[in-house]
């Protein structure tokens, strides 16, 4: 006998998604989450451009993290033509890095994660017994959207972050608006991480797996840096990128798949909790070691608790932020390249795991380019866990509801799209 | 407006960043009222409960970059009475659309080698345009949440839309922005359509197109602002071209006196 189960479409990061699974005589035949999405060949489209426009470019790949390209783009484009940024610029960029952060786990844990996990179709309908937590929720969000506006110059694919520096700083009155508003959201967070830290997770998919993530260069929490730490203990120079994430084709999915040493890894903010979590510092810390155990090493669905816990960071992290961008006066230049040829590798933390930007420059002009996104790097991961829990399942005898759901929660627990699609799939029996 | 029915409308996303749909969402003042004033029936990046049923507006974001895509957009269009371009990728294509060379076939080799997708199947990006008729076009990477809700007010009312005909300089001027140019920095304000607000500029830094290129009568005179401070063709093409997609030759085609003469 056949089953299949098809889950289309499931909205995704920049679009279209899909779960398909078939089952034979009762054993797993295949497990695919299909990346669906148009193709884009941004890599060759940025090849003759100047480093500035390139920028421009690179971060129309993707709406929600829009920032993130930016700032993987001119992290490796500033190191390709030899630049240095002012300590202002570089305490404003990270200003508008967590607004991301906060923009994006807070969509995720808010409209997403939380109806799945309370049993409700969407946040809207969980309005009556949780509107606190979900309006709470969304002003985090909101906030989260006011720093990426202010900072980056527009809501979405601001252009004021540039090479050298930013076109126009914020003055300071607006940053110290911005202090309070994070303090004041800061219990709101918190209150999110308790929600989400008791809640019970199924086990019955659980084994370990590898997780990698920036290693920041103070040594603290962070969500940028030049080395890689991997959860075997290896701390990696960003150069070497290419055979941490061994990118290759898979006939199902537009975007390419990642293998470190032959094995699928995890990115994103469990495998940054997993591997930095103890670095963590006041009320973020403590809910750390409240919640985190040994099982967040090998289940995904604790991917929701650990974004939550990263709200709290964020928060906490943004009125320092805003007193070291206060420590200059005055607003620096655009800082000026040393050199027109050379080649830079980038990498940051985008919310849904490390990014990569890696550039040649000559003459001036790009002569080539090679992304890795982050979503890639965990589809192997995600695609064997959901394969586990649909072995796991079957054992039980699940039906096809179970098994449909199930799956989704997994794939969804990977963050791959902000769509509120909670009952977007489609169930064929063969 | 009490006897009459509300309009059933519908938000669709093609390939893209999702950023145009992102803009109406990220607009929580406006979106209460944006949902109270018509029956949304399909938008599937905010609600599950979709029918796709006959609609009066569809809104349209992303360009078409697979057989199946096409097929879908006609089928949208078919069961459509107004259908409306939203963002750069609808209206021009999106930087997918760039024209670059070497062409789209030897790229996409170039990216995925000999293999073959199993699921779609790839076609060279193209605005909607080029599968359907568009009846409104409203620019922008990403679109502006004034000007949505303003365009689809108008629709509401049964009002044709009209969208700002001047350059990105006219608004700087207003806005009382040094002009860049004037400072030697590289701007193509004088022709890419205005509707952002000189967001760029304001910031101390050059327009870089993402409203396509202005069509508007004085255009020879602008164009010829940017051959006079000494910036070359090419380099006006190429600053041009990231944002216009396939409107960038058809503009070139349109444009008469000194911008067809360079072509």
């Amino acid at each position: 006998m056949k089953r299949e189960i098809v889950v289309e479409p499931m909205s995704r990061v920049e679009g279209e998604g899909s779960i398909h699974i078939q089952i034979e005589n009762g054993k797993v035949k295949k497990v695919h989450f299909n990346i669906l999405e148009g193709t884009r060949l941004i890599e060759t489209l940025v090849i003759g451009k100047t480093p500035e426009e390139e920028v421009s470019i690179a971060c129309r790949i993707c709406a929600i993290c829009t920032l993130s390209h930016r700032y993987a783009a001119l992290r490796a484009l500033e190191k390709a033509l030899g630049i240095k940024i002012h300590a202002k610029a570089h305490w404003m960029r990270t200003l508008m890095h967590l607004g991301e952060f906060l923009e994006s786990n807070a969509l995720h844990v808010f409209l997403l994660a939380l109806p799945d996990f309370f049993g409700y179709p969407s946040a809207i309908a969980m309005l009556d017994k949780y509107a606190e937590e979900v309006t709470q929720g969304l002003e985090i969000k909101k906030f989260g959207n006011k720093i990426m506006r202010l900072t980056s110059g527009r809501m979405i694919h601001g252009e004021n972050p540039t090479i050298g520096g930013f076109g126009k700083y914020l003055d300071k009155e607006t940053l110290l608006a911005l202090q309070k508003e994070a303090d004041a959201l800061l219990p709101f967070a918190e209150r999110a991480v308790h929600l989400l830290g008791k809640l019970d997770f199924p086990s019955y998919f659980e084994e370990e797996t590898t997780f990698m993530c920036c290693e920041p260069e103070n040594g603290e929490y962070g969500i940028v840096g030049d080395r890689i730490r991997i959860s075997d203990g290896e701390v990696v120079p960003v150069e070497e990128y290419q055979r941490l994430t061994n990118e290759m084709f898979s006939p199902h999915s537009s975007a390419k798949h990642c293998l470190y040493k032959g094995k699928p890894y995890t990115v994103g903010a469990l495998a940054r909790m997993n591997n930095l979590g103890e670095r963590l510092n006041g009320v973020a810390s403590t809910l750390f070691e409240t919640y985190w155990n040994k099982r967040w090493l090998k289940n995904p669905l604790y991917n929701n608790v650990a974004q939550a816990i990263e709200l709290v960071w964020c928060l906490q992290q943004i009125p320092f932020v805003i007193e070291n961008i206060l420590e200059h006066v005055d607003d620096p230049p655009l800082a000026k390249p040393t050199r027109n040829t050379g080649e830079g590798v980038g990498a940051v933390e985008a919310p849904r795991g490390t990014l990569y930007h890696h550039y040649w420059i000559k003459d001036g002009l790009v002569a080539k380019a090679n992304l890795i996104i982050p979503t890639g790097q965990s589809l192997e991961d995600l695609e064997k866990y959901m394969r586990k829990a649909v072995e796991a399942l079957l054992q039980q005898n699940a039906d096809d509801e179970t098994l449909r759901l199930q799956s989704e929660m997994i794939a969804r627990a990977y963050d791959p799209c902000i769509s509120c699609s909670t009952h977007l799939v489609s169930l064929e029996r063969i | 407006m009490d006897k009459k029915e509300k309009l059933n409308i519908g938000l669709y996303g093609f390939t893209g960043c999702n950023g145009d749909q992102l803009v109406i969402l990220h607009s929580e003042d406006q979106l209460l009222d944006f949902w109270k004033s018509a029956n949304i029936k399909s938008f599937s990046l905010a609600k599950s409960d979709n029918e796709e049923i006959e609609l009066d507006i569809a809104f349209v974001e992303g360009s078409i970059c697979n057989e199946e895509q096409a097929k879908h957009l006609k089928e949208i269009r078919s069961r459509s009475k107004l259908l409306i371009a939203i963002g750069a990728c609808a209206c021009y294509g999106g930087i997918q659309a760039m024209e670059v060379s070497p062409s789209w076939e030897e790229r996409f080799k170039a990216v995925y080698g000999e293999n073959v997708l199993e699921v779609r199947t790839p076609i060279p990006p193209q605005p909607l345009s080029a599968f359907v008729k568009v009846d409104f076009a409203l620019p922008g990477c990403p679109i502006d949440a004034k000007q949505f809700f303003l365009m689809f007010t108008q629709l509401l009312h049964g009002h044709t839309p009209h969208l700002p005909d001047y350059p990105v300089c006219a608004e700087c001027r207003w806005k009382e922005n040094d002009c860049l140019l004037l400072k030697g920095i590289f701007c193509i304000g004088p022709v890419v359509a205005g509707g952002c607000g000189a967001v760029c500029p304001s910031h101390g830094l050059p327009c870089v197109g993402c409203w396509g290129p202005v069509v508007e009568g004085n255009v020879d005179s602008q164009w010829n602002l940017l051959k006079e401070k000494g910036y070359s063709l090419e380099a006006i093409k190429r600053r041009l071209s990231i944002h216009s997609g396939k409107g960038l030759s058809e503009w070139f085609k349109k444009m008469a006196g000194a911008v067809s003469n360079e072509t």
